[in-house]
């Protein structure tokens, strides 16, 4: 859909209501991309940030995921974060909690999100229904998107790139009917610090997971001077990966410089690499 | 620090999983059905889950005893492994668990009532044979000892029969299912070692070779014959010095009376889970060596294979008998 540049970290987030969405877009400074979508769409600008509002329900959730995530050529070490409010008859009216497990009627089988290592956030369950539950005596958590977002979600990542936050709004003391747009809005402003602490972890993630999938430094170069097939390619990339580790980008030029052909290329790196002694007093 | 315990129903009031959970009072406990809902599902990172990994608690149903793959025994004539565990605390770049699971959470199956059952009917089936079971083939055998008390559980079915060998192989400095009770000649207490030097860089959260050393002396000492696993071999830099340096230090420091065996492995990856252990870690040292393809597994070329071998081999004969020493050939 979009030819976007290579950015460094990789955020989308999949948010039910603006008014759970609108701290967010401030505090990230995401606008509202210039074109007309299906769902409404909001980039920062250096777009490592996007932002969908999708609605409630499970099938909007589902939906909106897969769209952004074609939208914005997300990648996968794209972290996706879904945050909202929630009923709860455990948690405190305007906590926020992270989410370690999935249940619906639909489905027999829970699923189970990962969560961000060494926090002090509160887990719990999240059960995700398509009407509004008002009995809440059975679930931790309850609310109209999660499961379906987390579906989708990971089938586009692994599951380590996947978050979960639910802000209390409702309960057994905290009747569901008295939730305003102005109170879900400041439910989740009283939890930004938190977020923004659980949203860094996830920048990190993916900044990291890039530097390890990313293809090595002279990749492209050599590549545009010679021609590779796809196999040749891969062999290129694996070789450079391998030989990167103790070669520097000049010395992996100097050994390169007088090949005629791309098999030369590969067959300089190879003999290189296979002449190596580690030194192990290096690493 | 194990943040998160994922417990199958079915085994929530077993006495193991009870035991087990009183030593984690800080975790989060998480019901499930079955293992498989967590474990090697696709679409999981298993390095990032290795920086913080979760323990699920199981209920093994089969397959709790297995024959060893070949070139994988110490002299027996049939030689069996079973793995109370699955996954490691320990993070070796070369090992095989890497690209086994895509998942690096550790399971542990609790009933291990059933793994006593099958080893005993395989003991009364092989009545004739010399058997070797081996523990810690899909795990490090003592790692998380001090949590599940398998070692201790299962030396005392080995002692009822005093023919039948067990490896417990190991990179853990865990003594104490050893030092309290009296040491029984069946039993093989195994260390992997490679030099200091490599060890450092590749064997991640394991004990130094260093530490391993003391213990293995200190047991040997006890009375508890000693295996040791140079396995795999690793090339680089001064390698033969570097291993000349290992051997005469271990020859040099142990009750040698009470050595049972050596063996020597060398480094393979077969071409699939090479390409997934590279795809994971691909600005590993051990990487950018001569690694190529060989009758469809990674590893040394045959002639570096065969020297190291050799040297190691002609080095340790100067201490022990020729019989004693092994190849791992898996």
């Amino acid at each position: 859909m979009n030819n976007l540049k290579k950015t460094k970290n990789s955020i989308r987030w999949v948010i039910a209501l603006k008014e759970e969405a609108q701290v967010i877009l401030d505090y990230y400074k995401l606008k509202p991309i210039n074109e007309k979508t299906i769902y409404p769409i909001y980039k920062n600008e250096e777009e490592t940030h996007w932002l969908i509002i999708c609605g409630i329900g499970q099938n909007n959730a589902a939906a909106s995921t897969a769209y952004l995530y074609a939208y914005s050529n997300a990648s996968n070490y794209t972290s996706w974060i879904n945050i909202g409010i929630a009923g709860s008859c455990k948690g405190n009216y305007g906590d926020l909690y992270l989410v370690d497990k999935i249940s619906t009627y639909q489905r027999k089988k829970s699923t189970y999100p990962s969560t961000l290592p060494k926090t002090t956030l509160p887990k719990m369950h999240l059960f995700t229904s398509d009407i509004p539950i008002s009995d809440y005596s059975t679930y931790e958590l309850i609310d109209m998107e999660g499961s379906a977002f987390f579906d989708i979600a990971s089938k586009l990542t692994s599951k380590e790139f996947i978050c979960l936050m639910k802000v209390i709004s409702d309960g057994p003391e905290n009747d569901i009917k008295e939730i305003t747009r102005l109170k879900i809005s400041n439910l989740i402003k009283e939890n930004l610090l938190k977020i923004i602490d659980v949203i860094s972890y996830y920048e990190r993630l993916s900044e990291e997971e890039l530097q390890i999938i990313d293809k090595p430094k002279l990749f492209h170069e050599i590549k545009s001077k010679w021609h590779f097939s796809a196999t040749q390619s891969y062999r290129l990339e694996t070789l450079l990966r391998r030989i990167e580790i103790f070669c520097n980008k000049k010395d992996i030029e100097q050994i390169i410089k007088n090949c005629e052909t791309s098999n030369s290329v590969i067959k300089v790196l190879n003999t290189k690499i296979k002449n190596n002694l580690v030194n192990w007093s290096k690493f | 620090m194990i943040e998160t315990i994922y417990v199958e129903d079915a085994i929530q009031n077993h006495p193991k999983t009870k035991f087990i959970l009183n030593k984690f009072k800080k975790s989060r406990i998480i019901s499930i059905n079955k293992y498989g809902e967590i474990f090697n599902k696709r679409n999981q990172n298993f390095r990032i889950q290795k920086a913080n990994p979760c323990l699920i608690l199981a209920h093994k149903k089969d397959n709790f005893v297995l024959p060893a793959p070949e070139g994988f025994g110490i002299g027996s004539s049939k030689n069996f492994y079973f793995s109370h565990m699955y996954n490691c605390i320990y993070d070796c770049r070369y090992c095989f668990l890497q690209g086994m699971y895509s998942s690096a959470n550790y399971v542990i199956f609790v009933n291990f009532e059933d793994f006593d059952i099958s080893i005993e009917k395989i003991i009364e089936n092989n009545i004739n044979s010399k058997l070797t079971f081996f523990s810690g083939y899909d795990c490090d055998s003592l790692a998380l000892e001090n949590i599940t008390g398998f070692a201790k559980h299962i030396l005392l079915l080995f002692r009822k029969y005093p023919q039948i060998e067990i490896e417990f192989r190991t990179k853990s400095i865990q003594k104490e299912p050893f030092l309290s009770v009296k040491p029984m000649p069946n039993v093989i207490l195994a260390y992997s070692l490679m030099p200091e030097l490599m060890s450092n860089s590749l064997d991640n959260k394991a004990p130094s070779i260093s530490k391993r050393i003391r213990v293995i002396s200190e047991l040997a000492l006890k009375g508890w014959k000693i295996g040791l696993r140079f396995d795999p071999l690793i090339h680089g830099e001064n390698w033969k010095e570097l291993y000349q340096e290992l051997l005469e230090n271990i020859y040099n420091n142990i009750f040698l009376d009470n050595l049972h065996s050596v063996s020597f492995g060398s480094l393979r990856f077969p071409k699939r889970m090479f390409k997934d252990i590279f795809k994971l870690y691909p600005h590993e040292p051990l990487f950018a060596s001569s690694l190529s393809l060989n009758n469809k597994m990674i590893s040394y070329d045959i002639e570096i294979e065969e020297e190291m071998t050799s040297f190691c081999k002609n080095l340790s004969l100067k201490y022990i008998n020729e019989d004693q020493i092994f190849k791992c050939s898996i």
